[in-house]
Parts: structure tokens; C-alpha cells; sequence
């Protein structure tokens, strides 16, 4: 066992940890934050992206005991009082959630696309979730999300004026 | 994970090398532990204890000089690798060859030295690093050696690196600094897959110089071409160096053939 201390959302937790334990299991187990998902386990599928000291990381692929005093983002510090974050909300409005079980992890890189790239491309968000597979929504609903978001898409473009 | 192993951190290189010499064996070291945990995960690997040399800050150290060339420290990342801005100008390749490098979560954590060092024979940054001449600088209790990529990877995720040695750095040399080149990789799907076949080509005033991954157990290194050398010449040499396999990915049939259509690319400068 490692004792370490690691802010995530803003809060901080010290706990003991079992060495071999990743950051994942750590959040989902220790910490009961079950929003970040466990997909491939093998740095494939993103559904376990957070933002650990500011970079899109696979929590699955990270020890929990290399994270000591480092800060951590993950879904659930997106939500404030009850109220979605502008890229949730787009998300909803786009459809761009459906089964919701990558949306999590595409929702932390997503996030840190739009701090490197405030205004990223068409082709510059397809490259920004090559890590996070999508099996519901062909990515396209995805797409339009981020680019709403980022005041790129047209009156008529996407989904949110069907909603 | 579904084995049980320790944890250490080391702050000092001496730290490591001594536990290396000690029972380098038993276990295993590693920064990004984006192949390590994989292997884990898998059941592939089962070592006692796992060394983080991310506490080392020598290791952190990635500069450029004209003198000496690009020195890549064993805990640099592929991403900043990429974002340098000396890598961008001066060795073009590896930034090239760097973006193609799994996903930008894996690149932020996954590090040149340990493509290398994994030596999987799908690995990204190994063919580019083989046109540049690179070398691995290899520490142990006993001194340090310096040995060349082309020497240094022996089969599949097999290397000349004993149990008691850490590989502090890649250089590159100065003299490289001139060569442009390009990278084609094929993969399954766009986005991040690992390499299916790859081509890597480094051009100098004087040369070309061509390197294959993912068809055959190491990186293969053609011989050097002058810059007036014929497609089919190039490829013509290509077959006889490579020995692709059948697996889950493609056929053998179809790697050979995509290397050719890689060389033709690479050499007409087409996407």
C-alpha cells in the first residue's frame, strides 16, 4: 500500500492504495467516481480519458501511485449546481450522446482539445478524438457538437434546431 | 491489474542502477507504462516491482545542439518530441513519424525511448530514428556504452539491453540536421491503429535512405540510394530485405505490396 494525495474536481482525497492499482480503478473504486469508464483497458478506446496536471491521459494505462499530488478532471467536475457545462449541454443538443458510454471520455478530450485549439478545424476535431472510439453515433453528432460549441456551425447545420 | 506488484520511485539515476544490478530480473522499469501495463493487464509480464523513472530529472531532458546533435532523455514523451520546436525544423521525420504514434492521450504519456526500447516490430519511432543514425547511450553500475538502433534492436520486443541496464538517451546526430523525409503508415482504420506496414524515408543531399516496420521481426534499413535511384530499384531491394507475416492485421501478400506502393509515394512526394 502508498499513501497519496490527489486533488480531483477541486477536492482533495489522501487514501491508501494498493501499488498495483491504476488510476481508474482508483477513481471508479476508491473514490466512487464511476462517471470515467472502463472500456478496452488498453489505451484503445478512451472511454477512461481524464486530464491529469492539465493532459488528456488513459487513467487505465496510469497507477494510481504515480498520481500523488497531482490534479485530476474528470466528467463529474463538469456539471455546476445541477447545471450542465456548455460542451454537456451541446452534446444533449446535438445528439450527440447515445448509448453514453464513451461520452465521458470524449467529453475530457474534448475539453482539452479546446484549451490547445479554441477553434479546432473540422479535420482538427476528427484528429483530437482518434483516441476515443464512438460506437453509436458515427462521430458526426460529435462533430457538430464541438463545432457549435466553438460558434462554427450554421443556423441549419446539426441537430440541435430538431430538437 | 491482475497481478500484484511494488512501486518504487527513485529520485536519483544511482538508485536505479543500483537496484538494477541488484534484481534487475524481477522487474521492470518504465515511464509512460503504455506498453508495460498493457503486457500486465495481459498476463504477458508479471514482475515483482515496477520502477517509475519519472522522478529522475536528468531523464526529463530533451535538447538540440549543433553540435551534438538531438538528445532524447528515456522519460521525453512522443508529444514533446513532436512539439519541439528544433525536432520540427531540424529532424522533420520524427515529427512526422511521431503524430502517427497512436492517440494523443497515449502520445502524452508514451515515450520515444520506450517505442524503442518495446521494440515491437510495429513501433513508430524505430525506422525513423534508424535513417537518422541514432544511438541509444546505455547505463549500468558498470560504466556506459554508446550503440547504434540498427544494432541494438535483435528480433521481436527483443534488444541487446541486459536486465541490469537503463537506457538513458537517443541521440541524433548533428549531421542529420539537413535530411527532410516523410512516413507512411497503413493501418485498419483512421485514427489511431498500430502499424500494419510502414514505410520511413530520410532524404539527404546525397541520399536516400529508406527504413520498413511491421514487416519483418526488427525494422529493416535499406541500403543507401543515390537521390537518382528508380522506384523499381528501391523496391526491388525492399523485397529482398523484408519478410513480412500473415497475422490478425493483413496478409503477407498485402504487406509486401503496400510497401512498394509506400516507396513510389514517398518518392513522388504524393499523399
Amino acid at each position: 500500500m502508498v499513501r497519496i494525495t490527489v486533488r480531483v474536481n477541486g477536492k482533495e482525497y489522501t487514501r491508501e492504495v494498493v501499488e498495483s492499482r491504476t488510476l481508474l480503478h482508483f477513481l471508479r473504486e476508491d473514490l466512487s467516481l464511476t462517471g470515467t469508464k472502463e472500456g478496452c483497458g488498453a489505451g484503445e478506446c478512451g472511454a477512461c480519458t481524464v486530464i491529469l496536471d492539465g493532459q488528456a491521459v488513459n487513467s487505465c494505462l496510469i497507477l494510481a501511485a504515480e498520481t500523488d499530488g497531482s490534479t485530476i478532471e474528470t466528467i463529474e467536475g463538469e456539471a455546476k449546481n445541477g447545471k450542465l457545462s456548455r460542451m454537456q449541454e451541446a452534446f444533449h443538443n446535438h445528439h450527440a450522446v447515445q448509448c453514453g458510454f464513451c461520452t465521458p471520455g470524449m467529453i475530457m478530450t474534448i475539453k482539452d482539445l479546446l484549451r490547445r485549439k479554441p477553434k479546432p478545424s473540422r479535420d482538427e476535431i476528427i484528429d483530437g478524438i482518434e483516441g476515443n472510439f464512438c460506437r453509436c453515433t458515427g462521430y458526426e453528432q460529435i462533430i457538430e457538437a464541438v463545432l457549435d460549441v466553438t460558434g462554427q456551425l450554421g443556423k441549419k447545420e446539426g441537430l440541435r434546431h430538431v430538437r | 491489474m491482475i497481478h500484484d506488484f511494488r512501486y518504487v520511485r527513485p529520485e536519483r539515476l544511482d538508485e536505479v542502477l543500483d537496484l538494477l544490478s541488484d534484481r534487475g530480473e524481477k522487474g521492470c522499469v518504465f515511464s509512460g507504462g503504455t506498453d508495460l501495463f498493457v503486457d500486465i493487464r495481459a498476463g504477458m509480464t508479471t514482475p515483482d516491482y515496477v520502477v517509475d523513472l519519472k522522478g529522475i530529472e536528468s531523464l526529463h531532458h530533451l535538447s538540440f545542439d549543433k553540435k551534438e546533435g538531438l538528445s532524447i532523455g528515456a522519460c521525453v514523451t512522443v508529444n514533446e518530441l513532436i512539439q519541439h520546436e528544433a525536432v520540427k525544423k531540424h529532424y522533420s521525420i520524427l515529427a512526422i513519424a511521431g503524430r502517427e504514434l497512436a492517440s494523443h492521450q497515449i502520445r502524452n504519456r508514451a515515450t520515444v525511448v520506450g517505442n524503442v526500447v518495446t521494440a515491437s516490430p510495429c513501433g513508430d519511432m524505430a525506422s525513423p530514428l534508424l535513417c537518422l543514425d541514432a544511438e541509444a547511450v546505455i547505463l549500468s553500475n558498470k560504466g556506459s556504452r554508446n550503440i547504434l538502433l540498427s544494432d541494438f534492436v535483435t528480433g521481436v520486443k527483443s534488444t541487446t539491453l541486459r536486465p541490469d541496464e537503463l537506457v538513458e538517451k537517443i541521440i541524433v546526430p548533428s549531421r542529420m540536421i539537413d535530411a527532410t523525409g516523410g512516413y507512411k503508415k497503413l493501418k485498419r482504420i483512421r485514427g489511431h491503429d498500430l502499424g500494419v506496414v510502414s514505410v520511413a524515408l530520410l532524404k539527404r543531399k546525397d541520399t536516400l535512405r529508406f527504413a520498413i516496420s511491421s514487416a519483418a521481426p526488427t525494422p529493416v534499413l535499406l541500403p543507401d540510394f543515390p537521390p537518382s535511384a528508380s522506384v523499381e530499384e528501391v523496391q526491388a531491394a525492399a523485397q529482398q530485405a523484408i519478410s513480412p507475416i500473415d497475422d490478425v492485421r493483413c496478409s503477407r501478400e498485402y504487406r509486401a505490396f503496400m510497401v512498394n506502393v509506400f516507396i513510389e509515394r514517398l518518392m513522388k512526394g504524393a499523399e
